[in-house]
């Protein structure tokens, strides 16, 4: 297998301006996957079937915020972004996180999907972010994928776990499992998308998005597989609406409930002067 | 629902300290048994950390009895 060199890039100042605003795009929309995973698994610090998984879910939701911090740093330091102001100010359609997490999950079966597939799904394309030819990222994504070992572990098993548990928590685990992979089909995005192929072509990705997508469908099926779970078959998506900028096919975002959370609207009514 | 097993937890803090037993979680299976304790002993940086099902613990010690005579 021969292998092309590509350039070094210690700033985006040496990026073309197609690849440049690709980057942009790309590390915007893993971090607002960080911020709606870290809201979810700290929702879910409490209802979980043993207590076991709260105090794991406690430390999972501390991971993706710290994530999410480190991402805010590049994004201010090298694309001018203020995390503040991201998080503030943006309208819910503007959001570029897996259409999964846009609203509460649908109790512990869908808090399983989301670790077992979105999250596995985000962490893959960190890992295709580990060689990366712009250095500031490549810097981030050890202690990320580090940490992330923990995360996938626990989806794993509680995948293992909670289809052994009955015939109905099966059944809306296939349910839970099939949703979480559509979702992550469509915000990955069209075959041959141009952002997708600037990144891979400037090596700040080593992998294409249909390559990484490809690799968590197969994951997903042998592990559904192994207890005996079929998921349902993957319609086809009609991309038209799709942009790279929000990663969606039609209109949508996080529940303004949800970034009114994040947002912390109500500490407003605590506030002295 | 799959029945829990208790797994010990080893960990050590720098490679030239020897592992130590740092405490115990419930799982159903090893992938989390590892996530339970990665994520409950998490108050030290540990630089490696292990898990062992108790079942595979072979006792040496009798629980107080002396292991001759029969008794």
């Amino acid at each position: 297998m021969s292998t092309i060199a590509t350039a070094e890039h210690e700033t985006t100042a040496s990026l073309d301006e197609a690849t440049k605003t690709a980057l942009h795009r790309l590390l915007r929309a893993i971090a607002d996957n960080k911020l709606l995973l870290g809201y979810h698994y700290g929702e879910w610090t409490f209802g979980t079937p043993v207590l076991e998984a709260a105090v794991a879910n406690c430390s999972l939701a501390q991971s993706e915020l710290g994530h999410l911090r480190l991402l805010d740093g590049i994004l201010k330091k090298h694309f001018g972004d203020d995390p503040d102001a991201l998080l503030a100010d943006r309208a819910p359609g503007a959001f570029a996180n897996v259409s999964y997490l846009d609203h509460d999950l649908p109790g512990w079966t869908g808090c399983v999907a989301m670790t077992a597939v979105v999250d596995f799904a985000i962490t893959s394309l960190l890992d295709a972010l580990h060689d990366s030819a712009f250095r500031p990222v490549r810097q981030s994504i050890d202690k990320m994928l580090d940490e992330e070992r923990y995360h996938v572990h626990h989806g794993r098993g509680w995948l293992r776990t909670w289809a052994a548990r009955g015939d109905e928590e099966r059944a809306a685990l296939a349910l839970q499992l099939g949703a979480a992979l559509a979702h992550v089909a469509e915000w990955f995005g069209p075959t041959g998308e141009a952002d997708d192929q600037a990144l891979v072509a400037a090596g700040i990705k080593t992998r294409t998005n249909e390559d990484i997508l490809q690799a968590v469908q197969a994951e997903m099926s042998s592990l559904a597989a192994d207890v005996g779970l079929s998921l349902p078959e993957a319609e086809a998506a009609d991309f038209g609406a799709w942009t790279p900028a929000n990663r969606r096919l039609g209109s949508g975002g996080p529940d303004g409930e949800i970034l009114s959370h994040l947002r912390g609207d109500r500490n407003d009514l605590f506030k002295l002067g | 629902m799959p029945t829990d097993n208790i797994y010990e937890v080893f960990a050590r803090k720098s490679h030239d300290q020897e592992l130590k037993h740092v405490g115990s979680v419930n799982a159903t299976d090893d992938d989390l048994a590892k996530a339970y304790a990665w994520t409950v002993y998490d108050e030290e940086t540990w630089v490696e950390m292990c898990v062992v099902p108790r079942t595979a613990v072979i006792p040496v010690t009798g629980h107080g009895r002396i292991p001759v005579w029969g008794n």
